[in-house]
């Protein structure tokens, strides 16, 4: 009975704060919704005794939603409303509707056949990390690597955007003082 | 604490000049810089001189209202008016110098001849909240009459209580136990002023 | 154990540390001010009741019935919930630590841990990383440049700082073999020489840093530096919203104490003759007194300090801590 409970409370309140997310036009509360929402879906996660991936979603999710918010400080002024810009809406929503209807029967198919079989069936006595381990390092070792290496490529090319002009401090001054000093001592 | 420390005044400072590098510019000296401030314990010395301290509990805190620390004598606070010391007539002869000189105008006094034809001082009221505690007045009094006081705790509810004579004048009682000391404020004569004085050069 | 009793206990149990430990918040600030006082050659708080005791109460007091000040430009619902955010999940996080040993009491045994998660340190870790909302949702909604920059601060604060917390406690995490801090716990039973701290002294300091930064404490209290950005993310905020920030700042110091304690200084294992429960309270009081220690001995540093510090020192420090470890474990 907890369990019900706190299933259909967690889904009204995810899709609550997603349908914030879409339909506010404040950066600030589509921002602290989509964080909201993010860290709600952990509790899914919990409830299905899947505690490592719980945590997980609220660890990634609360430092990536977190560069969100650096992005809307920089860009927008938060306390304000976006003004949109959207020119057809029926057929914006119509085609964006449609696809997400899509997309869920996609995924909840599977749920209607009698013919599923777990490729790797939850072994007993093995723990939660242990085995998002051994499906990591088996079945999607490539696509984690994968990862990996996008990850990487991404890491050097932020350095390379940003680092150019790293050696300038923007505090420090160095230059300045030494010809201040330099001045002085004429 | 005694007075004799505020009345020195010839304190020698022993500044002590701490040389200043230049900041590091190379990345090899920054690096160096870096390691040898985590290794050299500098944090550490922090830690330990506030430790020190605390464990000496060394404290310096004057828990004001309870304790005060001395006021110096010449300190310009709440002024007072004195009383002769044989009679307990007050001091004040109505010149009027110190309502004239007061450039804040706040004192005010009212003066009448009284049957002796002696000047008596009727209304004498001192306008605290105006006043910029110069210590004009208590300089020109002729009399010793006004003096600057040491009490520096004035806030009250009302302004009026600001202009009260009564609040300054030395109560008689006060002044038949002896109480009324002849050199506490600003504006009085200096305890040694016997020795101070100097014939007046003449041979001109 | 029926549903019934494991509602009832964990019922109690959260009363209980909410209870204490919103509490034990306040009076680690009258705590505060004695150390710093006493470290400055000051008294601190003498004033209300014995020794200034009933500061915390007057404190109190004079925090909820002042005026709950919402700016005219802020974005109100969310500026008002900035601190909830900020208290609630300080003490979502204390859920998942193991407080003391297991006692007996009126015949039934006591499991001092209101959910034993069984990645009790990813737990609390992550949860007390969300709690960096609170600031930063402070900072955007109060629609002041102050707050503003507090929050850009937060951001970046948590984003580094977040990094090094895992890294350095991936290397203990790996000797061990396992996320429960319970597991951790017992995996020191064996006295001091147990300690982690003695095989992993890096990851120790590493942690305590970077511990510093996350619960917003002097060496890098950027958040709301006076000196500097007037109070940061709580310019605006007043009476008990500006308190809750409070609660939510002391109960995570707290808890790191406890994280620390538990991860790398034995936890709650009986020390010698001193039991377990005594034992765990001690290193908690130490590890607290130490933040209050630091923050009398040691300067703020810069924002780009900050970076530099966590970027190219502790994270190639803790980076290498974890290899090595690694390399250890394997051999």
């Amino acid at each position: 009975m907890f369990e019900a409970i706190a299933f259909y409370t967690f889904s009204a309140v995810t899709i609550a704060m997603f349908t914030i997310t879409v339909m506010s036009k404040n950066a600030l509360y589509a921002m602290s919704a989509l964080a909201a929402g993010m860290i709600m879906i952990s509790g899914f996660f919990f409830l299905l005794d899947a505690d490592f991936l719980g945590v997980v979603q609220i660890i990634v999710y609360t430092g990536a939603v977190m560069a969100f918010y650096a992005f809307g400080m920089m860009f927008f002024n938060t306390t304000r409303l976006v003004k949109e810009n959207i020119r057809a809406p029926k057929l914006v929503f119509l085609l964006s509707g449609m696809s997400a209807l899509l997309l869920v029967v996609a995924l909840v198919a599977p749920i209607v056949s009698d013919h599923i079989e777990p490729f790797y069936p939850v072994v007993e006595g093995v723990e939660n990390p242990q085995a998002v381990g051994i499906v990591l390092f088996t079945k999607y070792l490539v696509p984690f690597e994968l990862a990996a290496v996008m990850l990487l490529v991404a890491m050097i090319a932020g350095i390379i955007l940003a680092g150019k002009k790293m050696d300038e401090s923007l505090t420090l001054k160095v230059d300045g003082e030494d010809e201040f000093q330099n001045k002085g001592s004429k | 604490m005694s007075l004799e420390q505020f009345k020195d005044r010839n304190v020698t400072q022993n500044y002590k000049f701490i040389p200043v590098d230049k900041p590091p510019v190379a990345p090899l000296d920054k690096f160096k810089q870096a390691l040898k401030r985590t290794f050299k314990g500098e944090l550490f010395v922090g830690l330990w001189v506030v430790f020190r301290e605390m464990v000496r509990f060394n404290i310096h805190t004057v828990q004001y209202p309870k304790e005060k620390l001395p006021i110096s004598p010449r300190y310009r606070a709440v002024h007072k008016l004195y009383r002769l010391l044989e009679s307990g007539y007050e001091r004040c002869i109505g010149c009027g110098l110190c309502e004239k000189i007061c450039i804040a105008n706040c004192i005010r006094m009212d003066t009448r001849y009284d049957e002796n034809q002696r000047k008596e001082v009727t209304e004498y009221t001192i306008n605290l909240g105006r006043c910029i505690f110069c210590g004009y007045c208590a300089e020109v009094c002729p009399e010793l009459a006004i003096v600057h006081g040491g009490r520096y705790e004035n806030a009250s509810e009302q302004r009026a209580h600001f202009v009260l004579r009564d609040d300054i004048l030395t109560p008689l009682d006060f002044l038949k136990e002896g109480k009324q000391e002849e050199f506490p404020g600003f504006g009085a004569v200096s305890p040694n002023a016997d020795e101070r004085i100097k014939k007046t050069p003449l041979a001109y | 154990m029926t549903m019934t009793e494991f509602v009832i206990s964990t019922i109690v149990k959260i009363l209980v540390v909410l209870g204490i430990f919103s509490a034990l918040a306040g009076f680690g600030t009258y705590l505060e001010r004695k150390v710093l006082a006493f470290m400055q050659r000051r008294l601190g708080p003498m004033h209300v009741g014995p020794y200034g005791l009933l500061q915390v109460l007057a404190d109190g007091i004079k925090l909820f019935t002042k005026e709950d000040i919402v700016p005219q430009n802020s974005i109100r619902p969310i500026f008002m919930i900035a601190p909830v955010i900020g208290a609630a999940t300080a003490f979502i996080a204390l859920a998942a630590v193991p407080l003391f040993p297991e006692f007996e009491i009126f015949g039934i045994t006591v499991h001092p841990i209101i959910s034993d998660v069984n990645v009790g340190v990813l737990f609390v870790l992550g949860v007390m990383a969300s709690g960096l909302y609170a600031p930063l949702l402070a900072g955007m909604a109060s629609a002041n440049k102050w707050g503003l920059l507090g929050a850009a601060r937060t951001v970046i604060q948590l984003l580094s700082y977040e990094v090094v917390t895992g890294l350095s406690i991936m290397a203990p995490l790996m000797m061990v073999g396992s996320l429960s801090l319970i597991d951790i716990n017992n995996y020191q039973s064996g006295g001091i020489g147990d300690w982690i701290v003695w095989s992993q002294p890096v990851a120790f300091v590493l942690f305590l840093i970077a511990g510093f930064a996350e619960t917003n404490r002097t060496p890098f209290d950027l958040l709301e530096h006076e000196a500097e950005i007037v109070s940061g993310y709580a310019t605006e905020y007043s009476g008990m919203r500006w308190g809750m920030f409070f609660i939510g700042e002391y109960t995570n110091m707290i808890t790191m104490a406890f994280l620390a304690s538990i991860i790398f200084l034995g936890g709650f294992n009986d020390l010698g003759f001193i039991p377990g429960g005594l034992a765990i309270v001690l290193k908690v009081s130490f590890l607290f007194f130490f933040f209050l220690w630091t923050r009398a001995a040691w300067p703020h540093i810069r924002p780009d300090q900050l970076m530099w510090l966590c970027w190219k020192v502790l994270l190639p420090l803790a980076v290498i801590n974890v290899v090595i470890t690694g390399l250890v474990l394997m051999i």
